[in-house]
């Protein structure tokens, strides 16, 4: 596939010389009388288009075909040739639509039979064309910028469709003669200039259009090279609905088209309102609709034959149409799963009543199932129709055996045997991330541009922190009471309300342990009754810090969370604190360090603790483990003063507005201690409230007792 | 990908090895050797691959349809039996028809030419094929290209000095340039020994049947995944992009990401059944709530990941891989664009999952859903016509769609310079007018020779009256129920 092939870019080059007024010599009756009402009135002559009309109507069908199936990268620019040349449109993809160019010409109105011929010619547009040629599209833009130093490789071809009414053959010559030389200067131009590019292919299509019944002053010729860079071929076609058949045969040659009929559509009678009058009350008749649409979605019918014609573009094979028959609407998509491809569909007649139909019942969201005629008895869906966003799409669906057929139950797999995943959890886990575009650029705070893919992967970054997978490997998730807490604990910054509803669901849970509350701690795998009640606790507080810990270095106040966490939590008893004592003093010089504890850190703890939490669940070791690695941060014992302080004193003065429970709690004890004891040597000479512990050990032996008592925490 | 492996079982195949050992080799144990090898690779790495097994002399015989069974592949190999002389042609022919039978035309196959170098002599005969190459019609095409994507591996039983010595390595070039450059080529480097054929096929498993593993990541949340069929390199744009796009297999994409990782997803067993594994738990969250997840491959290249189930009990997560570029599903939009519903305002996908932010409409709607106007084909205009006439005949109550049809009429009219059409429907209304009965409302009149006399200003063609942007507006009289002084 090339994106800038010939076929990135079209120009249309229409005449609009006086001669182009002539009537095409093709009537169409439009008084048509209904019957009843009509008699003694004879109907209104009937009118014909004059070449001009048929010339613009056929073109304006071949983009309309164009950008139903191709609505970006595919562009068009219309020009209009007569004493001088009317360029209607530029390269940019907001004028590429039939709107803006039926507006355009009807500015320009229909030829002046009047004006003089002799200063009226194709040439000047012709010669506008190859201008425009050489200007850049802003796709060709985008890809020389993203290539750098590999610009070279974005090509610039095109086409230029003329319609004309050419004087003879040699007339025709001249015309070629004149873009031949055309290219060739503006090729000259344009290798100085950075606005431009040169034009490497360019395919002129040349159509002489004449009235019907005159005989042709010029002879068809099939593509012929002129150049390397021009090709050029000669249609001689007659105007009217022929020269709309040329067109609509030259948009499938040129833009690797493909025809679909849907045979046996049934429609009653009343679908149109308007038509009523002209309906017989009991047709209910069936009716065929084409459609085009790129070939690839004939690609399980291209039988070893066909796919290798290649280039030969006999304008029979172009005629081919599939047919394909209606199925009636299922809503059972089974066979989705092996669609391979969608593609945009344009309808050859739009407007007739069956193709309306068709795609008003498609664009209400309905589907239609397409099935194969087949002579054996067999029904073979290929196809389906239905639209997204209001285009209609053709669904290959592959009627061969499939390859993923019959694929083992994941339940065979990795992780098949666990039963308690946190399904439900995880379903709300992923309702919570999921995508919605965003089609406004945002920016960041430093001025980049930021990318809402990006955003939605940080989040998930975010909420994935600490998220058991299975309902036995958690305590907190199965307690609905902590959900208030840690539903924002892992966005990305808390308002205070957010902060305050934590610290309630913390006192909350001091309160249920208080009041000796069970927890649905799972017993799985464990002998005897599982951890006793302030066991169940501690294990409790122990997940819970480490899913707020996760999140401190998200904001000052996620901090303030673990702060009012880390005062409320449970004591251990006294007697563990006793045992453990002598491990404690090691800890604690560390954990001046800890408060800037990274996140890596505490992400290598999670996983060594959900490896234990598979390995040792239910040991008896376990509990012990979970102290002993949790000690450093555990309070300290009710005698002594509360560790937090010391670390993080909590910012009271620093707080606006009303003081906090948690601040006037923390301060009540502040004052409560600080009259039972003589104030530290430490903290008296210490620097923002921390002071280095066991200097002399440092300077004998470097960094090492630091490094030993880390390494027993492991 | 579904693998055919072609069985040379001519006589050639029966020319024995020399061989140090005591053992009399012939080139056909060669062969059975290396594919013994192949297929026990791809029993532990590509299980869930379809292989088929033909063997060809002057006739072909599928001996082996598609399976995933690779005893049985096995078992046929130490059961064939030696034939007449080399036939290419008629070969390849039965790989287009078994391959097309049974995957279509749409499925890449790989096709593993197994033979000893000898073309077969005579019609039939490879160099016979080639010669007649370009004299071939429609109904006897040459089966090379295939007609599905395909990779063509020929497996020489026989070194490059040997195939050197005739045209043989020609042909078989030849062979490979008619696949349209798909494929490659291999011979036994050195002595024809069992070492050596295993190192041959070797590199073709190096080449072609490498696993995919790779890391499935969800935030913290990871696991290692195989992934059946090995995703392909694409090509986007051969001429601003020639270099074909893979699957990320490095760095450490954040989110969605899939990296690869080295780890041998082999060691799946009784213990890794009961280790809690970050697939299991999304396939049945995206089963139970009918979801499906977006994967990113690598940069601009995406894919959705579901719970697919059979007609059985058995479901499995599923990938399938969109085309690579920014925008593969358009009614999604941009997949750069597509942010967490956290950023967005309110939840756009409502408050109870009553609505969704998808589909993305079009800027500009597609002809079929704008009432375009085509009058290529006379009923095209008849039926545009006959609206106006319908809803004249009902003025005053149809006035605003009469209005709005001629209008249409008007501006399809002017775009197409078919100023006589104007004057046609002037005149058609001037009628209509005087057609009316007794009883008809007043205001109807009115309507109808104002409405063509506007339309004849139109067809003038001059500025003032043929305005694109102009509509034709109702005349307000006292009939229209409007308060406005009659002029």
């Amino acid at each position: 596939m090339k994106i800038f092939s010939e076929s990135h870019k079209t120009v249309f080059v229409v005449d609009h010389c006086p001669y182009m007024a002539e009537s095409c010599r093709q009537h169409v009756e439009f008084d048509m009388l209904v019957k009843n009402r009509t008699q003694g009135i004879i109907p209104l002559a009937p009118i014909s288009k004059s070449l001009w009309t048929c010339s613009v109507e056929s073109s304006m069908e071949y983009c309309r075909i164009m950008y139903d199936i191709f609505p970006f990268r595919k562009l068009v620019n219309f020009i209009v040739s007569d004493s001088g040349a009317h360029v209607l449109n530029s390269w940019t993809q907001e004028d590429q639509n039939l709107q803006e160019l039926m507006a355009a010409l009807a500015a320009v109105g229909p030829p002046n039979p009047r004006a003089d011929p002799e200063c009226c010619s194709i040439l000047h547009g012709l010669v506008a064309a190859v201008e425009t040629l050489c200007k850049i599209t802003e796709y060709q833009h985008e890809a020389r910028t993203l290539l750098m130093e590999n610009a070279e490789r974005v090509g610039n071809r095109g086409r230029i469709i003329c319609i004309t009414n050419a004087k003879s053959d040699s007339h025709v010559r001249m015309l070629e003669d004149c873009v031949q030389e055309t290219i060739h200067e503006h090729n000259k131009l344009a290798a100085n200039s950075d606005h431009l590019m040169q034009i490497q292919k360019c395919e002129l299509v040349l159509i002489h259009t004449y009235p019907v019944g005159e005989d042709s002053l010029v002879s068809d010729r099939p593509k012929k090279e002129l150049s390397p860079v021009l090709t050029s071929e000669v249609h001689s076609v007659r105007a009217g609905r022929h020269l709309a058949t040329k067109l609509n045969i030259l948009v499938q040659q040129h833009f690797d088209l493909a025809s679909t009929t849907i045979t046996n559509i049934p429609m009653k009678p009343t679908f149109s309102v308007f038509d009523q009058e002209e309906q017989h009350a009991n047709t209910s008749a069936n009716y065929d609709v084409e459609l085009l649409h790129h070939k690839d979605a004939h690609v399980d019918f291209l039988k070893s034959g066909d796919t290798h014609l290649g280039g030969s573009s006999r304008e029979g094979s172009f005629k081919e149409t599939i047919t394909l028959k209606w199925c009636t609407p299922r809503t059972n998509n089974i066979e989705l799963h092996y669609c391979t491809g969608a593609y945009r569909i344009s309808p050859v007649d739009v407007n007739s009543r069956p193709s309306s139909c068709l795609t008003n019942f498609l664009l209400n969201g309905r589907s239609v199932l397409l099935e194969q005629p087949r002579k054996s008895g067999s029904k073979v869906i290929s196809h389906m129709l239905s639209s997204h966003g209001g285009e209609i799409f053709l669904h290959v669906l592959s009627s061969s055996r499939s390859i993923l057929e019959d694929p083992p139950s994941i339940s065979e797999g990795c992780g098949g045997r666990v039963t308690d995943y946190r399904i439900t959890d995880f379903g709300e886990f992923m309702r919570e991330n999921r995508l919605t575009p965003f089609l406004d650029p945002r920016y960041k705070i430093d001025g980049s541009l930021e990318i809402p893919l990006e955003r939605a992967k940080d989040q998930l970054e975010k909420h994935t922190r600490y998220w058991p997978m299975i309902i036995s490997q958690t305590t907190i998730f199965n307690m609905q009471a902590v959900v208030p807490l840690a539903s924002v604990i892992v966005k990305e910054s808390l308002t205070e309300e957010d902060v305050l509803n934590c610290q309630k669901t913390i006192y909350n849970l001091v309160d249920m342990e208080r009041k000796n509350d069970p927890l649905p701690i799972s017993t799985v795998g464990t002998r005897g009754k599982g951890p006793k009640r302030d066991e169940q606790y501690r294990i409790m507080w122990n997940e819970l810090e480490t899913l707020v810990r996760a999140h401190i270095n998200n904001s000052e106040k996620h901090q303030r969370v673990l702060e009012c966490l880390m005062a409320c939590r449970s004591k251990p008893p006294e007697e563990e604190e006793r045992k453990k004592r002598g491990r404690k003093r090691e800890d604690k010089e560390d954990k001046s360090e800890k408060t800037v504890k990274d996140y890596e850190q505490e992400k290598s703890w999670q996983d060594s603790e959900r490896l234990k939490g598979i390995l040792e669940r239910g040991k008896e070791e376990l509990a012990e483990a979970e102290i002993i690695k949790d000690s450093p941060d555990s309070p300290e014992p009710p005698n002594k003063k509360p560790l937090v302080e010391m670390d993080n004193p909590p910012p009271v003065e620093k707080s606006k507005g009303p003081v906090s429970l948690l601040s006037f709690w923390s301060n009540r004890i502040n004052t409560a201690n600080s009259r039972k004891h003589q104030e530290f040597a430490g903290r008296l000479n210490s620097v923002n409230n921390r002071a280095e512990l066991y200097q002399h050990l440092k300077e004998e032996n470097g960094m090492e007792t630091t490094e030993n008592g880390k390494a027993s925490r492991q | 990908m579904p693998t055919v492996v072609v069985m040379d079982v001519s006589l050639s195949m029966t020319r024995p090895v020399s061989l140090e050992g005591s053992e009399e080799y012939q080139r056909k144990h060669l062969a059975a050797h290396g594919l013994t090898m192949l297929f026990e690779h791809m029993a532990t790495n590509y299980k869930l691959e379809f292989t088929a097994l033909v063997v060809f002399s002057s006739l072909w015989e599928l001996m082996v349809p598609f399976t995933r069974d690779y005893n049985t592949l096995q078992e046929a190999l130490s059961n064939m039996d030696d034939y007449d002389k080399t036939c290419l042609e008629s070969a390849l022919v039965g790989v287009c028809n078994i391959v097309q039978q049974e995957w279509g035309g749409a499925i890449p196959c790989q096709v593993v030419l197994v033979t000893d170098g000898c073309l077969g002599i005579g019609r039939g005969s490879l160099r016979h094929s080639l010669a007649t190459h370009s004299q071939r019609s429609e109904n006897n095409r040459f089966p090379l290209p295939f007609p599905f994507p395909s990779k063509l591996y020929i497996m020489c039983m026989a070194n490059l000095e040997e195939l050197q010595s005739t045209d043989s390595l020609d042909c078989l070039e030849r062979l490979i340039d008619l696949n349209n450059g798909e494929g490659q080529i291999f011979t036994i480097d050195g002595p024809l020994c069992l070492k050596n054929v295993q190192s041959m096929f070797g590199k073709l498993i190096d080449l072609a049947y490498t696993p995919f593993h790779a890391v499935l990541k969800c935030g913290h949340l990871t696991a290692d995944v195989q992934v059946f069929p090995r995703p392909e390199p694409f090509v986007v744009d051969e001429e601003i992009d020639p270099i074909p796009k893979v699957i990320n297999t490095e760095g450490d994409e954040v989110g969605t990401g899939i990296t690869d990782d080295n780890e041998d997803e082999n060691s799946a067993n009784q213990i890794a059944g009961k280790i809690p594994n970050f697939c299991v738990l999304l396939h049945g969250s995206l089963k139970v709530e009918g979801m499906v997840a977006i994967v990113q491959l690598g940069p601009e290249w995406h894919g959705m990941l579901y719970s697919q189930a059979d007609s059985k009990k058995k479901s499995n997560l599923m990938m399938s891989l969109f085309e690579p570029g920014p925008e593969p599903l358009p009614w999604l939009g941009k997949m750069a664009q597509l942010g967490p519903i956290s950023d967005a305002k309110e939840n756009p996908y409502g408050e109870d999952d009553n609505k969704s932010p998808f589909p993305l409409q079009p800027k500009n709607k597609r002809s079929y859903a704008q009432n375009v106007t085509v009058w290529i084909k006379p009923s095209g205009l008849q039926t545009d016509v006959q609206k106006i006439l319908r809803n004249a005949r009902k003025l005053p109550e149809k006035t605003q769609t009469f209005y709005k049809e001629l209008n249409r009429l008007r501006k399809a009219a002017l775009a197409f310079g078919f100023l006589d059409l104007l004057k046609g429907v002037a005149d058609m209304l001037e009628r209509e007018c005087t057609l009316l009965p007794d009883t008809a409302h007043p205001d109807a009149a009115f309507q109808l020779t104002h409405a063509a006399q506007q339309l004849k200003l139109a067809s003038t063609g001059t500025s003032e009256y043929a305005g694109y942007d102009h509509n034709i507006t109702p005349l307000q009289t006292d009939f229209s129920g409007s308060s406005t002084e009659r002029m």
